[in-house]
């Protein structure tokens, strides 16, 4: 019987790995993903997990060194945070145009300065730039959950791509909750050895990531463009598999919480949605038709998706947990995207965002019904006062 | 866990021309400047190396140069790296074909995973990576194949171009004469002090052709990291008649600029040695990056070369590489 005990979403993400029989494993510390690496390393010491475990000095060697592994063949893990994310810049297109389905799981740190240990997205979503599929859990579970369904959706082959599998620092890496690991047959069920399609090799000589010309960058572009169109069938794929085997069901993109008949809704990846999900359950109570958008993957994002879940809902507050300084809306990242997603709507929400939780600060209960006060009087005005509004300031 | 069993080829030493390998792994179709010194190294460490092996090539000329799209000259598997990160890419190959014979996947000879990375891409923006490969014991031939500049860039100084060294990011006026003012760095020193893991370094030039491509075959039938400093002569950034590639090789080695040696379990050994050294003018002359210099100029780097030979006759002592077992 798969077993369920008491762990943080670190040691949820080494489970994963481990599980998922990774090969290749690069480490360097940063706190708070580190513990994912304590873990691996323990296990990879005592002979459960039998994977090369490579020392890397830097991020950027992290992500090299899985390149490395991934191109000739095996299945590679890495991870960081916060500064650590950014550090490895470089190395996050060529994974993905080489098209290596590495997985790296990121434990949100802010970046600096100031320094910092509280979770904040920004690390992680400014990569979403790079080619990558970007995603975040909510729950140590969760983190468990995405690690092998990240590694299926970014294995497939009409996929190939690598991922990030992101969770909130310290309170979902570092706070132990309920985490059902799976048993070996499900696993083995679930997720199919990584076949590469063009790994380097002595019978059959390939040669990786040569020089373009122009004129063949386009075409190439093209090919990445479209192939991320593809992704969303093989996530919902992968999703419902998962659902079938492991017993656990996740709504593929967006988690959907008493949005049917509600009139004002919070949009919001990541932890703070736990805090969300009963906030609503107050309002409801205190006659606050409300609801609850949680993001589960940012790339690819689902637009249809999100059209779908918020086109009937009057105004959704977008809570950002990253930062964009001088974007469109003046504060964070999602909503642009999620305004953009509601556009083609005849009739479509009002939508605001909310700057919260950065730096690692709580969202508190009652940030969430000051949020909701703002919500329902854009309702009563028929208007968006602002672009951006910052809690507790 | 028991040392890993690398089953790796025994490369046999090349005795004499007649027995040079007729095989080509670097093959012609690149685009590479007439009389390029780092694309004839490419060929002959190819050609030493064999079919059974991987390149990594940082970018560089001999990324930008090479692997064009659709016909990459290379007849063996080949992956680009960033000009960051060479060490740590094959780092992961390595680790990679270790998991692979482990588990029974990969069952024919260990490859040579040979990184071709360029002075930049070797000690500069790619030392850490390079560093790091070396410390942990990664079964890799890392080649700096040096030819004193960023070249494909439009020749910039790197930290291998000599003292006085016009280069685009050094032109001499009337303020800086000399153009170049540092000296470079010690490349291979670099690699035999810091890394104990370390089984051989040597260094070469594409004048030695037999010599170099022995110690490839050396370097790689070692059961660790080995490096090899490689000079390679560069017409448009060193400015000569491309024609003279080996000759200003040769000319190094002749006024002592470059000195041929190998590094063995903590004992030098030095090839070609000069009867008698002569004058560094005789490698400046010919060479425009040197056109500039006054004889004062010239007068610091015999300075410089005569240190450098000093060392040839007392190398520096270092302490004797740790045991495999310990890098497996």
């Amino acid at each position: 019987m798969a077993k369920e005990s008491m762990m943080t979403g670190c040691r949820a993400a080494a489970e994963g790995a481990k599980a998922a029989e990774v090969e290749v494993i690069c480490s360097y510390p940063i706190r708070p993903y580190t513990a994912i690496m304590m873990e691996l390393a323990k296990m990879v010491a005592n002979g459960e997990l039998n994977a090369e475990f490579i020392h890397g000095e830097g991020e950027h060697a992290q992500v090299s060194v899985v390149l490395g592994a991934s191109a000739a063949g095996a299945r590679a893990y890495t991870g960081s945070s916060g500064v650590g994310v950014t550090y490895a810049m470089e190395v996050y297109s060529p994974m993905a145009g080489g098209r290596y389905p590495v997985q790296m799981s990121i434990a949100d740190r802010t970046l600096d300065p100031p320094g910092d240990f509280g979770s904040e997205h920004t690390d992680a979503m400014s990569t979403r730039d790079q080619g990558w599929l970007l995603g975040w859990a909510a729950t140590p579970q969760e983190v468990y959950d995405n690690t092998l369904m990240a590694y299926r959706i970014g294995e497939d082959h009409r996929v190939m791509l690598p991922q990030m599998v992101c969770q909130d620092g310290y309170f979902i890496s570092h706070i132990p909750d309920k985490v059902t690991i799976g048993e070996a047959s499900q696993v083995k069920e679930f997720l199919p050895p990584y076949r590469p399609i063009h790994p380097l090799s002595l019978t059959n000589p390939v040669s990786h990531g040569p020089q373009i010309r122009p004129d063949q960058g386009a075409p190439m572009d093209a090919m990445r463009a479209q192939t991320f169109l593809a992704v969303p069938k093989v996530i919902e794929e992968a999703t419902a598999d998962f659902a079938r085997i492991f017993g656990r069901k996740y709504d593929p993109f967006v988690e959907q919480y008493k949005l049917d008949d509600a009139e004002i809704a919070f949009f919001i990846m990541g932890a703070h949605s736990n805090t969300a999900r009963t906030a609503v359950d107050k309002l409801r109570k205190e006659g606050v038709k409300a609801g609850l958008a949680r993001l589960r993957w940012v790339r690819p994002w689902p637009t249809h998706q999100l059209a779908e879940a918020l086109g009937h809902v009057k105004a959704v507050g977008v809570i950002e947990t990253s930062t964009s300084y001088g974007s469109a809306m003046r504060g964070g990242n999602l909503i642009h995207e999620l305004r953009a997603s509601l556009y083609d709507l005849d009739d479509r929400p009002l939508v605001t965002s909310f700057m919260g939780g950065l730096g690692g600060e709580t969202i508190w209960p009652a940030d969430f019904d000051y949020m909701a006060g703002v919500l329902t009087k854009m309702v009563k005005e028929k208007r968006t006062d602002r672009y951006v509004y910052w809690l507790g300031m | 866990m028991p040392a890993f069993d690398y089953k790796f080829q025994k490369l046999e030493p090349i005795r004499s021309f007649k027995s040079v390998p007729e095989d080509e792994q670097y093959l012609p179709g690149h685009r590479t400047c007439a009389g390029c010194g780092p694309a004839l190294n490419y060929r002959l460490v190819a050609k030493a190396a064999g079919k059974d092996t991987i390149f990594i090539g940082p970018t560089g000329c001999m990324y930008v140069a090479n692997a064009s799209y659709l016909c990459t000259p290379y007849a063996v598997s080949w992956i680009h790296a960033q000009i960051t990160n060479a060490g740590a890419v094959a780092s992961g190959i390595e680790a990679a074909f270790k998991m692979a014979a482990r588990k029974g996947r990969h069952t024919g000879p260990f490859p040579n995973i040979i990184v071709m990375g360029g002075d930049g891409g070797s000690v500069d923006i790619g030392l850490q990576a390079m560093s790091g490969m070396m410390y942990r014991g990664h079964k890799v031939l890392f080649i700096c194949y040096d030819n004193e500049s960023y070249a494909n860039t439009g020749i910039q100084t790197s930290p291998t171009t000599p003292y006085g060294a016009a280069t685009t990011f050094t032109p001499p006026g009337k303020e800086i004469p000399e153009g170049k003012t540092l000296f470079p760095k010690n490349v291979p020193q670099m690699v035999i002090g810091g890394h104990p893991a370390v089984k051989y370094v040597a260094t070469t030039t594409i004048a030695h052709p037999l010599d170099l491509m022995n110690k490839v075959r050396k370097a790689l039938s070692k059961p660790g990291p080995t490096f090899l400093h490689i000079l390679c002569p560069c017409p448009k950034g060193w400015l000569f008649d491309e024609k003279l590639t080996p000759d200003m090789a040769k000319l190094a080695v002749e006024t002592g600029m470059w000195s041929n040696y190998e590094w063995e379990d903590g004992v030098y050994k030095y090839t070609q040695v000069p009867k008698k050294y002569k004058p560094v003018s005789d490698y400046m002359k010919p060479q425009g990056r040197f056109a500039h210099l006054k004889p004062e100029h010239i007068a610091k780097m015999q300075a410089f070369v005569d240190e450098k030979i000093k060392q040839v006759q007392r190398p520096i002592p270092v302490a004797a590489p740790v045991p495999a077992a310990q890098h497996a």
